[in-house]
């Protein structure tokens, strides 16, 4: 009983001095501007109001934060009738401007937890303009792929074994260790799973007229993947991201290629990332432990243009948690 | 002893069975409704894509359950000076409460096995065995949970002195929302062989409030 009083109070007395204490750890949102070549912050001044800074130290106002991120604030400039024709020496509309933006979020959560393994794979091809869910779901075993059919809860033998012929003459290697998919109807189009095979090798699996479509991505035999994320943005500039076996961080391009970034470092089990991209240059902050690494690379090559860390002030009392930002298990931790 | 306390918790077992068997048959009452209106397609979606386990409102239950009928079986005992006869009996003072528990653990045991076979027995036709395996592995803290309240209940009850039972009660309420922490499904998978041996070595907990009760501590 003793160790239980003990135990309890571990973990509920660092809670309580961290639940009445100031949070901490706070990091302001921050976008990089080509045209300032500078990134630039909102922060709360001593006065409680919202202003926005550079790195540099330069103060700005909210008009000239809007025109100096104008991807970024397209509707706002659209609305005050400042939208300009060209960004960059480069014409731009604000419809190539929706259809280039990109936003996505990485959390370790969901690499961490595992899901059902049990996936809907949609017709990329429907006959209908939109897109619609399947009557069935597939499940990847060691010796193939298995179709479920919903409605009697079994398993479809036909469409299986077309399924799992068709990525065995690609070269797939049975089972697949990582399975990343977006099977939402409600979005503009399909591309279906991106899947690691028992070797670490990616490939994409659609369903094309009820047909299966089969691609092996092209990456170099030194490269290990070890996680990827698929990506559906509305230009179809991009498919998706990898990492590899040392956390670098790759774009899997529209043309079957992998592509390395500028991004040095990127751990999806412990980090958070979230990328905000344009035509021109792209934002991408990693929140580790310790600090947010912001990195500006160019969206044609994914090159570095600048980089810069904020540390993060993580002063909270140590004691016993059950549960973590990074997944969705229940567990004694210290 | 087994059949005295048989005669003294038989009819609100026969209740216990009832409420619980009722909870986990309007969960899959709700599963049914869902798979009649909108298709059982809909119901593997929503699981998939909502983390939806349509069990839900069971997961107090079990613990309700067990802390009454810790109360079921123990307060008369202490009412009516029962356990101070009990205790002079023949026998270990320690067997004696030992089998009093276990009679209170098998009947949550055999309550819970009979709402895992309802469970299983209409899930396992109509979903995947990815899908009801969640459904039952995401129950089974509760059932832990129902576990814990009857034997830190009767931890409590059996406790003498009226200042150390609230302090029982405010421990007993720490540990029980260990079994809440989080409402993720299958969040406790990896810590269900520890926690299931924690709410076991919480039987000894009755060990200190017999002992305190032969002390004569008031």
């Amino acid at each position: 009983m003793c160790l239980t009083v003990v135990l309890l109070l571990v973990w509920q007395l660092p809670w309580l001095i961290n639940f009445v204490s100031t949070p901490s750890g706070h990091s302001p949102f921050t976008l990089y501007s080509s045209l300032a070549d500078d990134f630039i912050y909102n922060d709360m001044g001593d006065d409680k109001k919202l202003r926005r800074f550079g790195t540099s130290g330069r103060e700005y106002t909210e008009a000239e934060t809007d025109s100096l991120l104008p991807f970024f604030y397209m509707r706002q400039l659209v609305a005050d009738g400042r939208f300009p024709d060209t960004i960059m020496g480069r014409a731009v509309t604000p419809h190539e401007v929706q259809q280039s933006n990109l936003i996505e979020r990485f959390n370790p959560r969901d690499v961490n937890t595992r899901g059902i393994e049990l996936y809907p794979l949609l017709e990329s091809m429907p006959k209908r303009v939109e897109l619609a869910m399947p009557d069935d779901m597939f499940r990847i075993t060691a010796d193939g792929i298995e179709f479920v059919r919903m409605e009697s809860n079994d398993v479809d033998r036909e469409k299986s074994e077309r399924f799992t012929k068709a990525l065995a003459d690609k070269g797939f290697h049975f089972p697949a260790t990582r399975v990343s998919g977006n099977p939402s109807p409600r979005k503009s189009y399909d591309e279906g799973y991106l899947l690691l095979d028992a070797d670490h090798r990616l490939f994409q699996l659609k369903r094309c007229a009820n047909r299966p479509f089969v691609k092996q991505f092209d990456v170099a035999d030194s490269i290990r993947l070890e996680h990827i994320f698929i990506c559906e943005p509305s230009g179809r500039q991009l498919r998706g991201f990898a990492t590899d076996d040392a956390h670098r961080l790759y774009v899997i391009t529209a043309d079957y290629r992998l592509a390395p970034t500028a991004v040095e470092h990127f751990d999806p089990t412990r980090e958070r990332m979230l990328i905000i991209g344009n035509m021109i240059d792209w934002t991408v902050s990693v929140t580790g432990d310790d600090a947010v690494r912001y990195y500006a690379i160019s969206a044609d090559d994914y090159s570095l243009i600048r980089s810069f860390d904020r540390p993060l002030d993580s002063s909270s009392v140590p004691g016993l948690h059950f549960t973590s930002a990074n997944d969705n298990y229940c567990y004694p931790r210290f | 002893m087994f059949y005295k306390e048989y005669l003294k918790t038989r009819w609100y077992l026969l209740l216990m069975l009832l409420t619980t068997s009722g909870f986990a048959g309007y969960g899959l009452l709700r599963l049914h409704r869902v798979a009649a209106v909108n298709g059982i397609g809909h119901a593997w979606e929503v699981m998939l894509m909502h983390d939806v386990v349509f069990i839900d409102l069971l997961e107090y239950v079990p613990v309700i359950c067990g802390l009454v009928l810790a109360l079921m079986q123990f307060v008369p005992e202490m009412y009516h000076k029962c356990l101070k006869l009990t205790l002079h009996l023949p026998v270990s003072h320690l067997k004696a409460v030992n089998q009093m528990l276990l009679w209170g653990v098998a009947a949550t045991v055999a309550c819970a096995v009979v709402n895992y076979a309802i469970l299983w027995g209409y899930m396992s036709q109509v979903l995947a065995n990815e899908l009801w395996s969640r459904i039952l592995w995401t129950a089974l803290p509760w059932y832990l949970a129902g576990l814990a309240a009857y034997l830190l209940g009767a931890w409590i009850i059996l406790e003498p002195a009226w200042r150390r039972r609230i302090v029982n009660i405010v421990v007993a309420v720490l540990v029980l929302k260990v079994y809440f922490v989080s409402e993720q499904p299958m969040a406790y998978f990896g810590f269900l062989p520890w926690l299931a041996l924690y709410t076991i070595a919480l039987l000894s907990f009755s060990w200190i409030s017999i002992s305190r009760f032969k002390e004569g501590k008031e």
